[in-house]
């Protein structure tokens, strides 16, 4: 019997063998030509769980992602858990979470703290500014610009027919209702990066309140706060009148609640709409500068067609995983997400880009650090 | 001297026979421990006085002086980081003065680097100098990298590269520094105990005791032999061991002191005082990290508290040194206000008030933090200078102190071998 099972031991360990082999060697170069297995050297069947938390604009994505990578390599499951960025860094900081989701990199005070990390870029996101406006067309776009919204926010622009936002509007019939300005209550990404569109633009806003994952939000009657990105959504998508911001992930569920989005401007003083070219168009000036640790804010650069609010989505990952299996399995899904994940298949679903080559080859770099 | 001939008829008959059998031998065997032992006291005399000396010298002109280097390029680069981060912080356009500062600071990390990169073979050491080459021409890229985007009105990105120096600077170039700091500070210890330690020479100090016995017994004995109460070589001998052991005891003596006052009011402050120099560029560099980390919620307040309660035992450890007394009471009654005025500091980064806590860590403002870390690093830097300037001058003199000596005891061995030799050779002659 001892022998039987012996056996049927052996014949178990070499179809697992194979099937290692086949899974490792059907690694492709992905949409960024990095290829895989030879940037990283994960090879071998993953296995087990990876858990996901963190940033609710990266959430609709990795969910994509999830479900596809499983049925790519059937024995691991990437548990998508959403929370907000702030939350993202901490659990990856303390072990809590295999990949944080952050749509900040990290601060250097977190990885003075822990130099075990890294934030590696999975694609290029941006940010909506959302408004509900009753009795405006879909088809239109509001234009704003960070000293306006500085003003909604601080509650010193009240109504939206108010002269600063129909100056810079004269085409639009704007409907006279208060200014429900709305906001994140716990540590997000996008209020990072919102808030830095704003210092950017607004140099009374820079002074005043300035911007990170939390902000001294300005004392505004009228203002709300949400916790998380579907909160904020539905929030805005309840309260007429209200402007807000979210990620361009939400942005078919953004039109299907009837809200409309801003044209933003730019450091060029043009206004854009988060189009494919126009992030295209952004995130070009930003490829050749992006260092070897890949922090770099993509908030407002130079390109004069270039959406002004957007971003690198990151993973915080720590070099130092568990076990050597866990690190093989992160390895190989943060590989497979930069290379096939990056193919508009599946980025496109959520208005994402892949990341542009050489910020990939950057990423592969920093994936084949995990150990 | 009377001739041998005569000196040979006083003996008496009986004891002449009895010696001529055996006295030549014994003098022979004599003479041999006599010039043994003198040699010998003065090869391990001299080779204890090469090995004081090489080793106070190597405190005074080498140890120390690395030791010192060490120390300021972790100050400079601390100093760098602080400057360029908080006046890009106040300005897109920093003012020259701080440029200059900057540059300053960058400049005097490369030459103490420089006169470091020979320092030892040790192989934490060699990696440190090494992360702290490779890093240094890093940290300045991304800060020119920076400023070139802060001056074309791109500050957000520009802050980005500002905290990746930062990171380099706080996660290779500072412990980079600190290792090579540790690293050359255990060597002049070790240089110093050497300088100041006894083993050698009083094993040499036996051995010429020795010697200085054999001596005094063999003269003993060949007077109640010859009944002449000297034998002028062995005397001759005796005189020199004598004035060569007094030389060496209070040479030594002296060395000794001058060291080990050096080494008590200087090197032990001085230590002391470059670590309460490095808890304060800790905290300072800590304080501007917390203002540009604005993605995530580390803060750095604990590591505040703890690195704090450090400094004050650490001040009063360096007390000890007239010299630097005043800094140093300067430094402790200057302390407890930029305390203040960091736990100010982390209340208003933890409630989001960004702006009134940047002001607070970059502006220079009375009661400002950039103030009190100004004053209180001017003052430890002076108490440093104090004591690294008594622990020079200690060395220095400790290290003169020796001056010929080492000449002195091969000269004074040859002289007691030769005279004891010639002493001796006089009576042997007498039997032939």
């Amino acid at each position: 019997m001892p022998e039987k099972r012996r056996a049927r031991t052996v014949v178990l360990a070499v179809l697992l063998l194979a099937v290692a082999t086949a899974c490792g060697t059907s690694a492709t170069p992905g949409a960024n030509g990095v290829d895989t297995r030879s940037a990283s050297g994960a090879v071998g069947t993953p296995a087990g769980t990876i858990v996901e938390l963190g940033s609710g604009l990266l959430m609709p994505m990795m969910k994509i992602w999830a479900a596809a990578y499983r049925q790519k390599v059937p024995g691991v499951t990437v548990s998508v858990n959403g929370g907000g960025s702030g939350l993202g860094i901490a659990s990856a900081m303390d072990g809590k979470a295999d990949i944080g989701a952050s749509d900040a990199y990290l601060s250097s005070g977190d990885l003075v703290k822990a130099p075990s990390l890294l934030n590696i870029p999975l694609a290029v996101s941006a940010q909506l500014v959302i408004y509900n406006l009753p009795g405006l067309s879909q088809g239109s776009h509001v234009m704003l610009n960070g000293q306006v919204l500085a003003g909604m926010y601080d509650g010193t622009i009240t109504r939206w027919n108010a002269p600063a936002i129909a100056n810079l509007n004269p085409s639009l019939h704007l409907p006279d209702i208060k200014v429900v300005p709305v906001h994140r209550s716990d540590s997000s990404g996008d209020t990072f990066l919102f808030t830095s569109y704003l210092s950017t633009q607004d140099p009374v806003w820079n002074n005043d309140h300035g911007y990170g994952t939390t902000v001294a939000w300005p004392p505004v009657s009228a203002a709300i706060a949400a916790s998380g990105s579907s909160t904020m959504l539905a929030d805005c998508a309840r309260i007429p009148g209200c402007v807000a911001y979210n990620g361009i992930s939400y942005l078919t569920q953004t039109l299907a609640d009837g809200l409309g989005y801003a044209a933003l401007a730019n450091s060029a003083g043009r206004y854009t709409l988060p189009t494919p070219t126009a992030i295209q168009a952004a995130v070009a000036p930003f490829v050749a500068l992006t260092p070897p640790n890949e922090t770099i804010s993509l908030i407002d650069g130079p390109a004069a067609a270039g959406y002004p609010i957007l971003n690198y989505e990151y993973a915080i990952v720590s070099t130092r995983q568990p076990d050597p299996a866990k690190a093989s399995a992160v390895k190989a899904f943060l590989d497979w997400v930069i290379t096939t994940g990056n193919s508009p298949t599946y980025v496109s679903q959520v208005n994402f880009r892949p990341l542009p080559p050489a910020v990939a080859i950057l990423a592969s770099q920093q994936i084949s650090r995990i150990g | 001297m009377a001739p041998a001939t005569t000196r040979r008829r006083i003996l008496p008959a009986a004891s002449h026979r009895s010696l001529a059998g055996r006295t030549p031998a014994t003098l022979w065997m004599l003479m041999g421990v006599l010039v043994l032992l003198s040699l010998a006291s003065g090869a391990l005399s001299a080779w204890a006085v090469s090995q004081h000396s090489a080793a106070a010298s190597s405190v005074a002109a080498v140890h120390e002086p690395l030791s010192l280097d060490a120390q300021q390029m972790y100050e400079a680069v601390a100093d760098a980081d602080v400057t360029i981060t908080g006046s890009l912080l106040a300005s897109q356009q920093p003012p020259q003065g701080q440029l200059q500062r900057y540059r300053a600071d960058i400049a005097e990390a490369a030459t103490s680097l420089a006169d470091l990169k020979d320092a030892g073979a040790n192989p934490q050491l060699t990696a440190a100098i090494t992360a702290f080459s490779t890093g240094l021409p890093l940290y300045a890229g991304y800060v020119a990298q920076a400023r070139d985007l802060y001056s074309v009105g791109y500050p957000l990105t520009g802050g980005s590269f500002l905290q990746v120096a930062s990171e380099e600077a706080h996660l290779t170039l500072l412990p980079a520094a600190k290792t090579i700091y540790a690293q050359e500070n255990a060597a002049t210890s070790a240089a110093s105990d050497q300088a100041t330690g006894l083993p050698t020479v009083i094993v040499a100090l036996v051995l010429a005791l020795a010697a200085g016995f054999a001596l005094y017994r063999a003269q003993r004995w060949l007077a109640h032999l010859t009944h002449r109460i000297f034998n002028y070589g062995l005397v001759g001998a005796s005189i020199v061991l004598i004035v060569s052991v007094v030389w060496l005891v209070a040479t030594f003596v002296v060395a000794r002191s001058d060291l080990d006052t050096g080494l008590r009011q200087g090197a032990r402050p001085a230590e002391a005082l470059a670590q309460a120099n490095i808890d304060v560029q800790q905290i300072r560099g800590d304080a501007i990290l917390n203002v540009i980390s604005r993605s995530g919620s580390t803060s750095f307040e604990t590591d505040f508290s703890t690195v704090q309660a450090e400094i004050g035992p650490l001040l009063s450890a360096a007390a000890g040194n007239a010299q630097a007394a005043p800094y140093l009471a300067a430094a402790q009654r200057d302390a407890p206000a930029w305390y203040a005025a960091n736990e100010q500091v982390y209340k208003l980064g933890a409630s989001a008030q960004y702006q009134a806590e940047r002001d607070m860590v970059i502006g220079i403002g009375p009661g400002s933090s950039a103030a009190g870390y100004n004053q209180l690093e001017n003052d430890i830097s002076q108490a440093l200078a104090a004591s690294q300037q008594t622990f020079r001058s200690g060395a220095n003199s400790g290290a003169s102190a020796f001056g010929p000596l080492e000449g002195v005891v091969i000269a004074a061995a040859l002289l007691v071998a030769a005279s004891s030799a010639g002493g001796l050779s006089r009576r042997i002659a007498e039997y032939r």
